[in-house]
Protein backbone atom coordinates (compact mmCIF):
# COMPACT_ATOMS: atom_id res chain seq x y z
CA UNK A 1 0.00 0.00 0.00
CA UNK A 2 2.80 2.39 0.98
CA UNK A 3 4.79 1.27 -2.04
CA UNK A 4 1.82 1.86 -4.34
CA UNK A 5 1.38 5.35 -2.92
CA UNK A 6 5.06 5.96 -3.49
CA UNK A 7 4.72 4.89 -7.11
CA UNK A 8 1.81 7.27 -7.64
CA UNK A 9 3.91 10.06 -6.14
CA UNK A 10 6.77 9.22 -8.51
CA UNK A 11 4.35 9.30 -11.43
CA UNK A 12 3.07 12.73 -10.41
CA UNK A 13 6.64 13.96 -10.09
CA UNK A 14 7.10 13.02 -13.74
CA UNK A 15 8.71 9.57 -13.76
CA UNK A 16 8.38 8.00 -17.22
CA UNK A 17 5.05 6.18 -17.02
CA UNK A 18 6.41 2.91 -18.35
CA UNK A 19 8.80 2.63 -15.40
CA UNK A 20 6.00 3.25 -12.91
CA UNK A 21 3.73 0.71 -14.59
CA UNK A 22 6.52 -1.86 -14.80
CA UNK A 23 7.23 -1.34 -11.11
CA UNK A 24 3.60 -1.86 -10.14
CA UNK A 25 3.38 -5.02 -12.25
CA UNK A 26 6.55 -6.39 -10.69
CA UNK A 27 5.29 -5.59 -7.20
CA UNK A 28 2.23 -7.62 -8.07
CA UNK A 29 4.35 -10.52 -9.31
CA UNK A 30 6.41 -10.38 -6.16
CA UNK A 31 3.28 -10.61 -4.00
CA UNK A 32 1.96 -13.60 -5.96
CA UNK A 33 5.32 -15.36 -6.08
CA UNK A 34 5.60 -15.13 -9.87
CA UNK A 35 9.11 -15.00 -11.30
CA UNK A 36 9.88 -11.38 -12.22
CA UNK A 37 11.18 -12.37 -15.63
CA UNK A 38 7.55 -12.89 -16.60
CA UNK A 39 7.51 -9.19 -17.42
CA UNK A 40 9.86 -9.86 -20.34
CA UNK A 41 7.33 -12.30 -21.79
CA UNK A 42 4.61 -9.65 -21.53
CA UNK A 43 6.70 -6.94 -23.22
CA UNK A 44 7.63 -9.37 -25.99
CA UNK A 45 3.87 -9.80 -26.37
CA UNK A 46 4.03 -6.60 -28.45
CA UNK A 47 5.18 -8.92 -31.23
CA UNK A 48 2.05 -11.02 -30.85
CA UNK A 49 -0.58 -8.32 -31.23
CA UNK A 50 -2.52 -7.96 -34.46
CA UNK A 51 -2.79 -4.67 -36.37
CA UNK A 52 -0.08 -3.00 -34.34
CA UNK A 53 2.09 -2.25 -37.39
CA UNK A 54 -0.58 0.31 -38.34
CA UNK A 55 0.58 2.57 -35.50
CA UNK A 56 4.18 3.25 -36.62
CA UNK A 57 3.15 3.34 -40.27
CA UNK A 58 0.30 5.85 -39.93
CA UNK A 59 2.33 8.00 -37.54
CA UNK A 60 5.22 8.14 -39.98
CA UNK A 61 2.89 9.01 -42.87
CA UNK A 62 1.32 11.77 -40.77
CA UNK A 63 4.64 13.34 -39.82
CA UNK A 64 5.78 13.22 -43.41
CA UNK A 65 2.59 14.95 -44.56
CA UNK A 66 2.94 17.62 -41.90
CA UNK A 67 6.51 18.40 -43.01
CA UNK A 68 5.52 18.77 -46.66
CA UNK A 69 3.30 21.46 -48.14
CA UNK A 70 0.26 19.19 -47.87
CA UNK A 71 -1.23 21.34 -45.03
CA UNK A 72 -1.30 24.42 -47.32
CA UNK A 73 -2.91 22.41 -50.10
CA UNK A 74 -5.48 20.98 -47.67
CA UNK A 75 -6.42 24.48 -46.45
CA UNK A 76 -6.73 25.70 -50.03
CA UNK A 77 -9.03 22.83 -51.07
CA UNK A 78 -11.18 23.25 -47.96
CA UNK A 79 -11.39 27.03 -48.51
CA UNK A 80 -12.43 26.52 -52.12
CA UNK A 81 -15.20 24.14 -51.08
CA UNK A 82 -16.47 25.75 -47.84
CA UNK A 83 -15.21 29.33 -48.03
CA UNK A 84 -18.38 30.76 -49.60
CA UNK A 85 -20.38 30.16 -46.41
CA UNK A 86 -20.77 33.00 -43.90
CA UNK A 87 -18.05 32.58 -41.28
CA UNK A 88 -16.34 30.49 -43.90
CA UNK A 89 -12.81 30.56 -42.63
CA UNK A 90 -13.75 29.29 -39.15
CA UNK A 91 -15.53 26.35 -40.75
CA UNK A 92 -12.59 25.79 -43.05
CA UNK A 93 -10.31 25.64 -40.01
CA UNK A 94 -12.52 23.08 -38.24
CA UNK A 95 -12.91 20.83 -41.27
CA UNK A 96 -9.28 20.94 -42.37
CA UNK A 97 -7.99 20.28 -38.85
CA UNK A 98 -10.38 17.39 -38.26
CA UNK A 99 -9.33 15.79 -41.51
CA UNK A 100 -5.64 16.29 -40.86
CA UNK A 101 -5.83 15.01 -37.29
CA UNK A 102 -7.59 11.84 -38.40
CA UNK A 103 -4.70 11.15 -40.73
CA UNK A 104 -1.93 12.14 -38.34
CA UNK A 105 -3.19 10.60 -35.14
CA UNK A 106 -3.74 13.41 -32.68
CA UNK A 107 -0.12 13.82 -31.68
CA UNK A 108 -0.11 17.59 -31.64
CA UNK A 109 1.22 18.02 -35.18
CA UNK A 110 -2.08 19.50 -36.35
CA UNK A 111 -1.66 22.68 -34.29
CA UNK A 112 1.88 23.08 -35.50
CA UNK A 113 1.24 22.28 -39.17
CA UNK A 114 -2.22 23.79 -39.74
CA UNK A 115 -2.48 26.27 -36.87
CA UNK A 116 0.50 28.13 -38.23
CA UNK A 117 -1.43 28.75 -41.45
CA UNK A 118 -4.91 29.25 -40.02
CA UNK A 119 -4.22 31.43 -36.97
CA UNK A 120 -2.78 34.40 -38.89
CA UNK A 121 -5.34 33.95 -41.67
CA UNK A 122 -8.24 34.12 -39.20
CA UNK A 123 -6.78 37.25 -37.64
CA UNK A 124 -6.39 38.89 -41.01
CA UNK A 125 -9.99 38.08 -41.82
CA UNK A 126 -11.11 40.08 -38.76
CA UNK A 127 -12.05 37.32 -36.34
CA UNK A 128 -11.53 38.18 -32.65
CA UNK A 129 -8.17 37.05 -31.37
CA UNK A 130 -9.37 34.97 -28.43
CA UNK A 131 -11.80 33.15 -30.66
CA UNK A 132 -8.99 32.29 -33.08
CA UNK A 133 -6.73 31.04 -30.34
CA UNK A 134 -9.48 28.87 -28.85
CA UNK A 135 -10.53 27.57 -32.24
CA UNK A 136 -7.05 26.57 -33.35
CA UNK A 137 -6.20 25.02 -29.97
CA UNK A 138 -9.43 23.01 -29.97
CA UNK A 139 -9.08 21.92 -33.57
CA UNK A 140 -5.75 20.29 -32.85
CA UNK A 141 -7.40 17.15 -31.56
CA UNK A 142 -10.74 17.38 -33.31
CA UNK A 143 -10.60 14.52 -35.80
CA UNK A 144 -9.63 11.71 -33.51
CA UNK A 145 -12.99 9.95 -33.84
CA UNK A 146 -12.51 9.63 -37.60
CA UNK A 147 -10.68 6.80 -39.35
CA UNK A 148 -7.79 6.08 -39.42
CA UNK A 149 -6.81 7.94 -36.22
CA UNK A 150 -4.22 6.38 -33.95
CA UNK A 151 -6.30 6.37 -30.72
CA UNK A 152 -9.10 4.46 -32.50
CA UNK A 153 -6.62 1.82 -33.68
CA UNK A 154 -5.01 1.57 -30.25
CA UNK A 155 -8.41 1.14 -28.59
CA UNK A 156 -9.22 -1.64 -31.05
CA UNK A 157 -5.94 -3.40 -30.28
CA UNK A 158 -6.26 -3.04 -26.50
CA UNK A 159 -9.96 -3.89 -26.26
CA UNK A 160 -9.58 -6.65 -28.84
CA UNK A 161 -12.50 -5.44 -30.92
CA UNK A 162 -12.81 -4.86 -34.65
CA UNK A 163 -11.09 -1.64 -35.69
CA UNK A 164 -13.27 -1.51 -38.80
CA UNK A 165 -16.36 -1.31 -36.64
CA UNK A 166 -14.77 1.37 -34.46
CA UNK A 167 -14.13 3.40 -37.59
CA UNK A 168 -17.84 3.14 -38.41
CA UNK A 169 -18.88 3.96 -34.87
CA UNK A 170 -16.82 7.17 -34.80
CA UNK A 171 -18.34 8.82 -37.87
CA UNK A 172 -21.51 10.42 -36.48
CA UNK A 173 -20.11 11.34 -33.04
CA UNK A 174 -17.17 13.00 -34.81
CA UNK A 175 -19.54 14.89 -37.10
CA UNK A 176 -21.62 15.95 -34.08
CA UNK A 177 -18.57 17.62 -32.55
CA UNK A 178 -17.83 19.38 -35.84
CA UNK A 179 -21.40 20.59 -36.24
CA UNK A 180 -21.66 21.92 -32.67
CA UNK A 181 -18.33 23.72 -32.87
CA UNK A 182 -19.21 25.05 -36.33
CA UNK A 183 -22.55 26.34 -35.01
CA UNK A 184 -20.84 28.05 -32.11
CA UNK A 185 -18.31 29.66 -34.47
CA UNK A 186 -21.11 31.03 -36.64
CA UNK A 187 -22.96 32.34 -33.59
CA UNK A 188 -19.92 34.09 -32.10
CA UNK A 189 -19.20 35.77 -35.40
CA UNK A 190 -22.83 36.55 -36.23
CA UNK A 191 -21.96 40.24 -36.68
CA UNK A 192 -19.02 39.44 -38.90
CA UNK A 193 -20.57 37.04 -41.32
CA UNK A 194 -18.40 37.64 -44.24
CA UNK A 195 -17.71 34.78 -46.53
CA UNK A 196 -14.08 34.06 -47.28
CA UNK A 197 -14.60 34.25 -51.03
CA UNK A 198 -17.27 33.66 -53.63
CA UNK A 199 -17.72 30.11 -54.68
CA UNK A 200 -15.88 29.42 -57.89
CA UNK A 201 -15.67 26.16 -59.76
CA UNK A 202 -12.45 27.39 -61.25
CA UNK A 203 -10.82 27.79 -57.82
CA UNK A 204 -12.16 24.40 -56.70
CA UNK A 205 -10.72 22.85 -59.83
CA UNK A 206 -7.31 24.44 -59.52
CA UNK A 207 -7.10 23.73 -55.75
CA UNK A 208 -7.96 20.10 -56.40
CA UNK A 209 -5.45 19.98 -59.24
CA UNK A 210 -2.73 21.34 -56.96
CA UNK A 211 -3.52 18.60 -54.46
CA UNK A 212 -3.86 15.90 -57.10
CA UNK A 213 -1.28 13.66 -55.48
CA UNK A 214 -2.88 13.72 -52.05
CA UNK A 215 -6.52 13.47 -53.17
CA UNK A 216 -6.32 9.71 -53.91
CA UNK A 217 -5.06 9.08 -50.37
CA UNK A 218 -8.29 9.48 -48.37
CA UNK A 219 -10.23 7.86 -51.19
CA UNK A 220 -8.30 4.62 -51.26
CA UNK A 221 -7.56 4.52 -47.53
CA UNK A 222 -11.11 5.23 -46.36
CA UNK A 223 -12.69 3.43 -49.31
CA UNK A 224 -10.39 0.46 -48.81
CA UNK A 225 -11.04 0.22 -45.09
CA UNK A 226 -14.80 0.83 -45.12
CA UNK A 227 -15.34 -1.59 -48.01
CA UNK A 228 -13.27 -4.25 -46.28
CA UNK A 229 -10.80 -4.44 -49.15
CA UNK A 230 -7.87 -3.45 -46.92
CA UNK A 231 -7.17 -4.48 -43.37
CA UNK A 232 -6.17 -1.49 -41.25
CA UNK A 233 -2.52 -2.55 -41.14
CA UNK A 234 -2.50 -2.97 -44.92
CA UNK A 235 -4.01 0.47 -45.43
CA UNK A 236 -1.31 1.87 -43.15
CA UNK A 237 1.50 0.27 -45.14
CA UNK A 238 0.09 1.49 -48.45
CA UNK A 239 -0.43 4.99 -47.04
CA UNK A 240 3.10 5.22 -45.65
CA UNK A 241 4.74 4.01 -48.84
CA UNK A 242 2.55 6.20 -51.04
CA UNK A 243 3.15 9.35 -48.99
CA UNK A 244 6.87 8.61 -48.96
CA UNK A 245 7.04 8.22 -52.74
CA UNK A 246 4.87 11.28 -53.43
CA UNK A 247 6.38 13.79 -50.99
CA UNK A 248 9.99 12.72 -51.43
CA UNK A 249 10.32 11.50 -55.01
CA UNK A 250 7.43 13.00 -56.97
CA UNK A 251 7.04 16.44 -55.36
CA UNK A 252 10.49 16.62 -53.80
CA UNK A 253 9.19 18.69 -50.86
CA UNK A 254 11.16 16.59 -48.40
CA UNK A 255 14.79 15.86 -49.23
CA UNK A 256 15.97 12.29 -49.05
CA UNK A 257 18.58 13.23 -46.47
CA UNK A 258 15.90 14.77 -44.22
CA UNK A 259 14.07 11.46 -44.17
CA UNK A 260 15.96 9.77 -41.28
CA UNK A 261 15.24 12.78 -39.07
CA UNK A 262 11.50 12.69 -39.91
CA UNK A 263 11.41 8.94 -39.27
CA UNK A 264 13.13 9.40 -35.92
CA UNK A 265 10.83 12.30 -34.94
CA UNK A 266 7.75 10.25 -35.71
CA UNK A 267 9.01 7.12 -33.99
CA UNK A 268 9.72 8.91 -30.68
CA UNK A 269 6.01 9.05 -29.99
CA UNK A 270 5.50 5.50 -31.24
CA UNK A 271 8.25 4.17 -28.99
CA UNK A 272 6.72 5.97 -26.04
CA UNK A 273 3.28 4.49 -26.72
CA UNK A 274 4.38 0.94 -27.50
CA UNK A 275 6.70 0.53 -24.51
CA UNK A 276 3.83 1.58 -22.25
CA UNK A 277 1.61 -0.89 -24.08
CA UNK A 278 4.21 -3.60 -23.43
CA UNK A 279 4.55 -3.09 -19.68
CA UNK A 280 0.82 -2.46 -19.32
CA UNK A 281 0.14 -5.90 -20.76
CA UNK A 282 1.91 -7.12 -17.64
CA UNK A 283 0.15 -4.88 -15.15
CA UNK A 284 -3.35 -5.31 -16.57
CA UNK A 285 -3.00 -9.07 -16.94
CA UNK A 286 -1.92 -9.17 -13.34
CA UNK A 287 -4.83 -7.00 -12.23
CA UNK A 288 -7.34 -9.04 -14.20
CA UNK A 289 -5.95 -12.27 -12.72
CA UNK A 290 -6.15 -10.71 -9.28
CA UNK A 291 -9.81 -9.87 -9.92
CA UNK A 292 -9.49 -6.10 -9.76
CA UNK A 293 -12.29 -5.44 -12.27
CA UNK A 294 -14.70 -7.63 -10.26
CA UNK A 295 -13.80 -5.87 -7.02
CA UNK A 296 -14.28 -2.50 -8.70
CA UNK A 297 -17.60 -3.68 -10.07
CA UNK A 298 -18.81 -4.89 -6.66
CA UNK A 299 -17.79 -1.59 -5.18
CA UNK A 300 -19.51 0.43 -7.87
CA UNK A 301 -22.75 -1.59 -7.84
CA UNK A 302 -23.22 -0.60 -4.21
CA UNK A 303 -23.69 2.99 -5.30
CA UNK A 304 -24.78 2.77 -8.90
CA UNK A 305 -27.58 0.67 -10.24
CA UNK A 306 -28.68 2.13 -13.56
CA UNK A 307 -26.75 2.46 -16.78
CA UNK A 308 -27.47 6.18 -16.86
CA UNK A 309 -25.86 6.86 -13.52
CA UNK A 310 -22.96 4.56 -14.37
CA UNK A 311 -22.34 6.58 -17.53
CA UNK A 312 -22.35 9.79 -15.56
CA UNK A 313 -19.84 8.37 -13.11
CA UNK A 314 -17.74 7.28 -16.08
CA UNK A 315 -17.92 10.79 -17.51
CA UNK A 316 -16.56 12.35 -14.31
CA UNK A 317 -13.89 9.67 -14.06
CA UNK A 318 -12.75 10.20 -17.65
CA UNK A 319 -12.64 13.96 -17.21
CA UNK A 320 -10.26 13.57 -14.29
CA UNK A 321 -8.26 10.89 -16.10
CA UNK A 322 -7.93 13.02 -19.21
CA UNK A 323 -6.70 15.96 -17.18
CA UNK A 324 -3.82 13.85 -15.85
CA UNK A 325 -2.92 11.27 -18.48
CA UNK A 326 -2.35 11.50 -22.21
CA UNK A 327 -4.87 9.66 -24.38
CA UNK A 328 -2.53 6.82 -25.36
CA UNK A 329 -1.46 5.87 -21.84
CA UNK A 330 -5.05 6.17 -20.68
CA UNK A 331 -6.32 3.77 -23.34
CA UNK A 332 -3.67 1.19 -22.59
CA UNK A 333 -3.97 1.37 -18.81
CA UNK A 334 -7.64 1.91 -18.16
CA UNK A 335 -9.63 0.34 -20.99
CA UNK A 336 -8.95 -3.31 -20.01
CA UNK A 337 -10.22 -2.56 -16.50
CA UNK A 338 -13.40 -0.69 -17.37
CA UNK A 339 -14.43 -2.90 -20.32
CA UNK A 340 -15.86 -5.73 -18.16
CA UNK A 341 -17.51 -3.23 -15.80
CA UNK A 342 -19.16 -1.31 -18.64
CA UNK A 343 -20.33 -4.59 -20.16
CA UNK A 344 -22.12 -5.39 -16.88
CA UNK A 345 -24.08 -2.15 -17.27
CA UNK A 346 -24.95 -3.09 -20.83
CA UNK A 347 -22.65 -0.58 -22.53
CA UNK A 348 -21.63 -1.82 -25.97
CA UNK A 349 -17.84 -2.21 -26.48
CA UNK A 350 -17.81 0.06 -29.52
CA UNK A 351 -19.97 2.68 -27.83
CA UNK A 352 -17.63 2.58 -24.84
CA UNK A 353 -14.67 3.12 -27.18
CA UNK A 354 -16.22 6.22 -28.71
CA UNK A 355 -17.21 7.56 -25.27
CA UNK A 356 -13.73 6.93 -23.97
CA UNK A 357 -11.95 8.66 -26.85
CA UNK A 358 -14.41 11.54 -27.03
CA UNK A 359 -13.94 12.18 -23.31
CA UNK A 360 -10.18 11.84 -23.54
CA UNK A 361 -10.23 14.39 -26.33
CA UNK A 362 -11.36 16.86 -23.68
CA UNK A 363 -8.16 16.03 -21.84
CA UNK A 364 -6.15 17.76 -24.57
CA UNK A 365 -7.89 20.99 -23.58
CA UNK A 366 -8.32 20.60 -19.83
CA UNK A 367 -6.20 22.78 -17.57
CA UNK A 368 -3.72 22.45 -16.03
CA UNK A 369 -1.81 20.05 -18.28
CA UNK A 370 -3.78 19.63 -21.52
CA UNK A 371 -1.28 19.02 -24.30
CA UNK A 372 -2.91 21.30 -26.89
CA UNK A 373 -2.93 24.21 -24.45
CA UNK A 374 0.82 24.06 -24.11
CA UNK A 375 1.51 23.50 -27.78
CA UNK A 376 -0.67 26.50 -28.65
CA UNK A 377 0.85 28.67 -25.94
CA UNK A 378 4.30 27.84 -27.21
CA UNK A 379 3.51 27.97 -30.91
CA UNK A 380 1.58 31.26 -30.87
CA UNK A 381 3.60 32.82 -28.09
CA UNK A 382 0.66 33.53 -25.80
CA UNK A 383 0.53 33.21 -21.98
CA UNK A 384 -0.90 29.89 -20.87
CA UNK A 385 -3.69 31.52 -18.80
CA UNK A 386 -4.76 33.34 -21.93
CA UNK A 387 -4.97 30.05 -23.82
CA UNK A 388 -6.98 28.47 -20.97
CA UNK A 389 -9.52 31.28 -21.11
CA UNK A 390 -9.74 31.36 -24.91
CA UNK A 391 -10.29 27.61 -25.11
CA UNK A 392 -12.84 27.37 -22.31
CA UNK A 393 -16.05 27.97 -24.32
CA UNK A 394 -14.93 25.39 -26.86
CA UNK A 395 -14.23 22.96 -24.03
CA UNK A 396 -17.77 23.42 -22.72
CA UNK A 397 -19.23 22.66 -26.15
CA UNK A 398 -17.14 19.54 -26.51
CA UNK A 399 -18.26 18.45 -23.02
CA UNK A 400 -21.86 18.82 -24.11
CA UNK A 401 -21.15 16.75 -27.20
CA UNK A 402 -19.51 14.03 -25.09
CA UNK A 403 -22.65 13.87 -22.93
CA UNK A 404 -24.81 13.57 -26.04
CA UNK A 405 -22.54 10.82 -27.39
CA UNK A 406 -22.81 8.99 -24.05
CA UNK A 407 -26.57 9.03 -23.71
CA UNK A 408 -27.43 8.57 -27.36
CA UNK A 409 -25.89 5.19 -28.07
CA UNK A 410 -27.44 4.87 -31.54
CA UNK A 411 -25.31 7.74 -32.71
CA UNK A 412 -22.32 5.41 -32.38
CA UNK A 413 -24.06 2.16 -33.22
CA UNK A 414 -26.27 2.93 -36.23
CA UNK A 415 -23.74 1.81 -38.83
CA UNK A 416 -22.53 -1.34 -37.14
CA UNK A 417 -23.40 -4.72 -38.60
CA UNK A 418 -25.43 -6.99 -36.28
CA UNK B 1 27.71 20.35 -25.29
CA UNK B 2 31.17 21.94 -25.56
CA UNK B 3 32.25 20.71 -22.14
CA UNK B 4 31.30 17.10 -22.75
CA UNK B 5 34.46 15.02 -22.98
CA UNK B 6 35.41 13.76 -26.43
CA UNK B 7 34.60 10.10 -25.90
CA UNK B 8 31.12 10.76 -24.51
CA UNK B 9 30.36 13.14 -27.38
CA UNK B 10 31.47 10.56 -29.90
CA UNK B 11 29.38 7.85 -28.23
CA UNK B 12 26.46 10.25 -28.37
CA UNK B 13 26.86 10.85 -32.11
CA UNK B 14 27.35 7.18 -32.89
CA UNK B 15 24.40 6.21 -30.76
CA UNK B 16 22.08 8.65 -32.51
CA UNK B 17 23.37 7.57 -35.92
CA UNK B 18 22.84 3.94 -35.05
CA UNK B 19 19.29 4.53 -33.78
CA UNK B 20 18.42 6.50 -36.91
CA UNK B 21 19.88 3.89 -39.22
CA UNK B 22 18.06 1.08 -37.44
CA UNK B 23 14.76 2.96 -37.53
CA UNK B 24 15.14 3.80 -41.22
CA UNK B 25 15.94 0.20 -42.13
CA UNK B 26 13.20 -1.35 -39.98
CA UNK B 27 10.50 1.09 -41.00
CA UNK B 28 11.49 0.82 -44.66
CA UNK B 29 11.62 -2.96 -44.56
CA UNK B 30 8.28 -3.13 -42.79
CA UNK B 31 6.63 -0.90 -45.40
CA UNK B 32 8.03 -2.85 -48.34
CA UNK B 33 7.26 -6.24 -46.85
CA UNK B 34 3.69 -5.30 -45.97
CA UNK B 35 3.04 -3.79 -49.38
CA UNK B 36 4.62 -6.79 -51.13
CA UNK B 37 2.28 -9.06 -49.18
CA UNK B 38 -0.71 -7.02 -50.36
CA UNK B 39 0.43 -7.15 -54.00
CA UNK B 40 0.96 -10.91 -53.74
CA UNK B 41 -2.45 -11.36 -52.13
CA UNK B 42 -4.35 -9.29 -54.68
CA UNK B 43 -2.65 -10.39 -57.87
CA UNK B 44 -1.46 -13.88 -57.09
CA UNK B 45 -3.70 -14.92 -54.16
CA UNK B 46 -0.53 -15.89 -52.40
CA UNK B 47 1.47 -14.81 -49.38
CA UNK B 48 4.47 -15.79 -47.33
CA UNK B 49 3.53 -17.37 -44.03
CA UNK B 50 6.58 -15.93 -42.31
CA UNK B 51 5.96 -12.39 -43.52
CA UNK B 52 3.25 -11.60 -40.96
CA UNK B 53 5.38 -12.82 -38.11
CA UNK B 54 8.37 -10.87 -39.38
CA UNK B 55 6.32 -7.65 -39.62
CA UNK B 56 5.28 -8.16 -36.00
CA UNK B 57 8.90 -8.62 -34.96
CA UNK B 58 9.72 -5.41 -36.83
CA UNK B 59 7.07 -3.65 -34.74
CA UNK B 60 8.68 -4.98 -31.56
CA UNK B 61 12.14 -3.87 -32.64
CA UNK B 62 10.90 -0.45 -33.73
CA UNK B 63 9.16 -0.09 -30.37
CA UNK B 64 12.37 -0.91 -28.48
CA UNK B 65 14.76 1.18 -30.55
CA UNK B 66 12.30 4.07 -30.57
CA UNK B 67 12.11 3.83 -26.75
CA UNK B 68 15.88 4.15 -26.57
CA UNK B 69 15.61 7.18 -28.84
CA UNK B 70 12.79 8.57 -26.68
CA UNK B 71 15.01 8.29 -23.59
CA UNK B 72 17.78 10.14 -25.38
CA UNK B 73 15.46 12.93 -26.48
CA UNK B 74 13.60 12.93 -23.15
CA UNK B 75 10.32 12.19 -24.88
CA UNK B 76 8.87 9.35 -22.84
CA UNK B 77 5.23 9.81 -21.95
CA UNK B 78 4.89 11.17 -18.43
CA UNK B 79 2.68 13.32 -16.28
CA UNK B 80 4.18 16.68 -16.99
CA UNK B 81 3.10 19.05 -14.24
CA UNK B 82 6.32 20.05 -12.54
CA UNK B 83 8.17 21.36 -15.58
CA UNK B 84 5.25 23.64 -16.44
CA UNK B 85 4.47 25.04 -13.02
CA UNK B 86 7.53 24.81 -10.83
CA UNK B 87 10.61 26.97 -11.22
CA UNK B 88 13.63 25.18 -12.70
CA UNK B 89 15.49 25.50 -9.40
CA UNK B 90 12.86 23.53 -7.47
CA UNK B 91 11.98 21.09 -10.25
CA UNK B 92 15.50 19.74 -10.29
CA UNK B 93 15.43 17.73 -7.05
CA UNK B 94 12.27 15.77 -7.94
CA UNK B 95 13.73 15.24 -11.40
CA UNK B 96 16.86 13.71 -9.92
CA UNK B 97 14.77 11.34 -7.80
CA UNK B 98 12.55 10.42 -10.72
CA UNK B 99 15.47 9.80 -13.08
CA UNK B 100 17.25 7.69 -10.48
CA UNK B 101 14.08 5.63 -10.11
CA UNK B 102 13.76 5.27 -13.90
CA UNK B 103 17.41 4.21 -14.16
CA UNK B 104 16.91 1.64 -11.42
CA UNK B 105 13.75 0.23 -13.05
CA UNK B 106 15.38 0.01 -16.48
CA UNK B 107 18.37 -1.77 -15.00
CA UNK B 108 16.04 -4.13 -13.16
CA UNK B 109 14.04 -4.77 -16.34
CA UNK B 110 17.25 -5.33 -18.30
CA UNK B 111 18.44 -7.89 -15.77
CA UNK B 112 15.19 -9.85 -15.66
CA UNK B 113 14.69 -9.81 -19.42
CA UNK B 114 18.28 -11.01 -19.82
CA UNK B 115 17.39 -13.91 -17.52
CA UNK B 116 14.44 -14.68 -19.75
CA UNK B 117 16.57 -14.55 -22.90
CA UNK B 118 19.00 -17.00 -21.30
CA UNK B 119 16.06 -19.30 -20.70
CA UNK B 120 15.00 -19.16 -24.36
CA UNK B 121 18.59 -20.08 -25.33
CA UNK B 122 18.50 -23.01 -22.94
CA UNK B 123 15.18 -24.26 -24.28
CA UNK B 124 16.20 -23.56 -27.89
CA UNK B 125 13.04 -21.57 -28.57
CA UNK B 126 12.56 -20.54 -32.19
CA UNK B 127 10.84 -17.78 -34.14
CA UNK B 128 10.01 -17.66 -37.87
CA UNK B 129 9.88 -21.48 -37.85
CA UNK B 130 13.59 -22.17 -37.29
CA UNK B 131 15.55 -19.09 -36.19
CA UNK B 132 16.79 -19.09 -32.60
CA UNK B 133 14.42 -16.84 -30.65
CA UNK B 134 17.15 -15.14 -28.67
CA UNK B 135 18.30 -13.28 -31.80
CA UNK B 136 14.91 -11.61 -31.91
CA UNK B 137 14.65 -11.11 -28.15
CA UNK B 138 18.18 -9.96 -27.25
CA UNK B 139 17.21 -6.40 -28.11
CA UNK B 140 14.92 -6.36 -25.07
CA UNK B 141 17.58 -6.50 -22.30
CA UNK B 142 19.89 -4.46 -24.50
CA UNK B 143 17.44 -1.61 -24.93
CA UNK B 144 16.50 -1.53 -21.24
CA UNK B 145 20.21 -1.41 -20.42
CA UNK B 146 20.73 1.52 -22.80
CA UNK B 147 17.72 3.34 -21.35
CA UNK B 148 19.20 2.75 -17.89
CA UNK B 149 22.46 4.33 -19.07
CA UNK B 150 20.50 7.27 -20.47
CA UNK B 151 18.63 7.92 -17.20
CA UNK B 152 21.85 7.61 -15.21
CA UNK B 153 23.38 10.29 -17.45
CA UNK B 154 20.51 12.73 -17.09
CA UNK B 155 20.32 12.09 -13.34
CA UNK B 156 24.07 12.66 -13.09
CA UNK B 157 24.07 15.89 -15.08
CA UNK B 158 21.27 17.27 -12.89
CA UNK B 159 23.25 16.30 -9.78
CA UNK B 160 26.31 18.10 -11.09
CA UNK B 161 24.27 21.18 -11.85
CA UNK B 162 22.76 21.15 -8.37
CA UNK B 163 26.01 20.90 -6.46
CA UNK B 164 28.29 22.83 -8.77
CA UNK B 165 26.21 25.53 -10.37
CA UNK B 166 27.86 26.95 -13.43
CA UNK B 167 29.54 23.70 -14.38
CA UNK B 168 28.22 20.85 -16.46
CA UNK B 169 26.41 21.22 -19.74
CA UNK B 170 24.75 24.55 -20.31
CA UNK B 171 23.94 25.51 -16.72
CA UNK B 172 20.71 27.35 -15.97
CA UNK B 173 18.81 28.71 -18.88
Amino acid sequence: MILSALLILLAIFGAPLFTVIAASAMLGYQREGIDLMAIAIEVLGIAGMPMLSAIPLFTFAGYLLSKSNAPQRLVRVTSAILGWMPGGLALVALAACAFFTAFTGASGVTIIALGAILYPALKQDGYPDNFNLGLVTTSGSLGLLFAPSLPLILYGVVAEVSVDNLFRAGVLPGLLMLVLLGGYSLWVNRHNRKPLAHFSWKEVGSALWEAKWEIPLPIFVLGGIYSGFFAVSEAAAVTALYVLVVEVFVLGEIKLRELPEVMRESMLLVGGILIILGVSLASTNYMIDAGVPQQLLEYITEFVSSQASFLFLLFIFLLVLGAILDIFSAIVLVVPLILPIAAQYGVNDFHLGIIFLAAMQLGYLTPPVGLNLFIASYRFDRPIMNVYAATFPFLLILMASVLIIMYWADLSLWWLPD
Amino acid sequence: MSETPGLAARLERWGTAFENAALVILLGAMMLLAVAQIVLRIFFSFGFVWADELVKLFVLWIALIASIAASRSNRHLRIDVLSHFVAEKYARIPRIIVDAFAAFMCGFLAWHSWRYVQLTIEFEDTVLSNFPAWIAYILLPLSFALMCYRFVLSCGSDLIRTFRPGEGEGGDA
